[in-house]
């Protein structure tokens, strides 16, 4: 069998360009099929499409954090395997941001009011977690921005976009591909970081510590953000009325029916999710799971 | 090698000889072209996997391979690049365990 430094050195350019390029994305513009539009539903609603606007605020807040600590990977990497891999992963952020910022401008906010419209809606505690982040990546500690980039960060992306993907896959198709292709991108980077951390515990076990640490801290901001998404988060509408007409196209994620979940319920099911599979991906890799704590 | 099988768990459950499996041509795209009959999303709730078929943990994509899977079996996950070992759940379900 392989070992895992051979594994690490299989994730390459030319694999992503067939997964990715030349696969899940061919033929995509902005990450979803060509033509495809935000449904006039959506569009011709002032209350959903402010909520949807907020919603997609946070994705690009989440996706420029990741897209800088993945640059800073490719600077901090200790190998050049690590380095390539991190340049790929950083070519896979910055389309997420792209796509998630190209929502905004498709949800009807002005290109010259984007930012205005991240700085206003962007969760406090999104922001927080961004700049712990970040902070570690500015260090160049490439363990420390690992384990917040690919195995907190996307992790949180991985189920939050899972959940907004069955919620819009009837509804809203054009936003469900979107997603699609952010979700496969997610995959490898679990994976990567999954192996990349246990090898450099492995070779560091005195660093285990510093990894529970992170991910106390940082965990805390991952639930925060998740609080403050859902407290602004009125009942759904629109799609709830049309799955009521058609049972068949209710949106069911983890064996719940999300329609008919309230959002405290949805926030809670999210939550713990997340928290559940942090605590599964740490355990593969030897590292006992901390419950956050405000730092 | 293409098929996800990559070695047999030989010795586990081999009393009956394993079913073959012919695989379609599903809608998986995330990997390339070659492999994508391998590989399938999984539908959540009410989704039945089958005999050839087992859940990767660490990516959650059906891993699908032509020879029905038995614990013990090791296969390899190319949506996410783990290698795992096939298990049996207490409910009778395969299910991979990752291996590092």
């Amino acid at each position: 069998m392989r070992g895992v430094a051979d594994l690490i050195s299989s994730f390459t350019v030319q694999h992503w360009l067939e997964s990715a390029a030349q696969g899940h994305l061919l033929g995509t513009e902005h990450g979803h099929h060509a033509g495809e539009r935000e449904p006039d539903w959506l569009l011709a609603d002032g209350t959903l499409r402010a909520r949807a606007i907020e919603t997609t605020v946070q994705l690009v807040v989440a996706e420029r954090c990741a897209l800088a600590a993945s640059a800073a990977l490719v600077g901090a990497a200790p190998d050049e395997a690590s380095a390539r891999y991190f340049a790929t992963q950083t070519l896979d952020e910055a389309r997420h941001a792209e796509v998630f910022r190209q929502r905004l401008l498709d949800l009807g906010v002005a290109r010259d009011g984007v930012e205005d419209a991240v700085r206003d809606a962007a969760h406090p505690s999104l922001l927080r977690f961004a700049d712990a982040l970040l902070e570690r990546a500015d260090r160049k500690d490439f363990l420390a921005t690992l384990v917040g980039a690919n195995l907190l960060l996307d992790g949180m992306a991985f189920h939050v976009f899972e959940l907004l993907h069955a919620r819009h896959d009837a509804p809203n198709p054009k936003f469900a591909h979107t997603l699609a292709g952010a979700i496969a991108d997610e995959r490898r980077h679990l994976r990567f970081g999954e192996s990349r951390i246990a090898t450099l515990l492995r070779a560091d076990p005195a660093r285990r510590a510093d990894v529970e640490r992170l991910q106390r801290e940082l965990s805390y901001w991952v639930l925060a953000a998740l609080a403050e998404e859902f407290a602004q988060a009125p009942p759904p509408r629109a799609p709830s009325r049309r799955a009521a007409r058609d049972p068949g196209k209710r949106a069911h994620w983890q064996g719940h029916d999300l329609d008919a979940l309230a959002p405290g319920e949805l926030e809670k099911l999210l939550a713990h999710t997340v928290l559940e599979e942090f605590k599964m991906r740490l355990a593969r890799i030897g590292v006992t799971y901390q419950t956050p704590v405000r730092p | 090698m293409a098929d996800p099988l990559e070695k047999d768990g030989a010795g586990v459950d081999d009393e009956q000889p394993r079913q073959r499996f012919v695989l379609d041509e599903g809608d998986f795209n995330e990997v390339p072209a070659k492999y994508r009959r391998f590989y399938r999303h999984w539908r959540g709730a009410g989704d039945q996997l089958a005999p050839n078929e087992v859940i990767c943990p660490v990516c959650k994509i059906v891993i699908r391979s032509t020879r029905e899977l038995r614990p013990g079996d090791r296969v390899y996950c190319m949506a996410c690049m783990t290698r795992l070992r096939v298990t049996r759940s207490p409910s009778g379900q395969l299910e991979g365990e990752c291996e590092y």
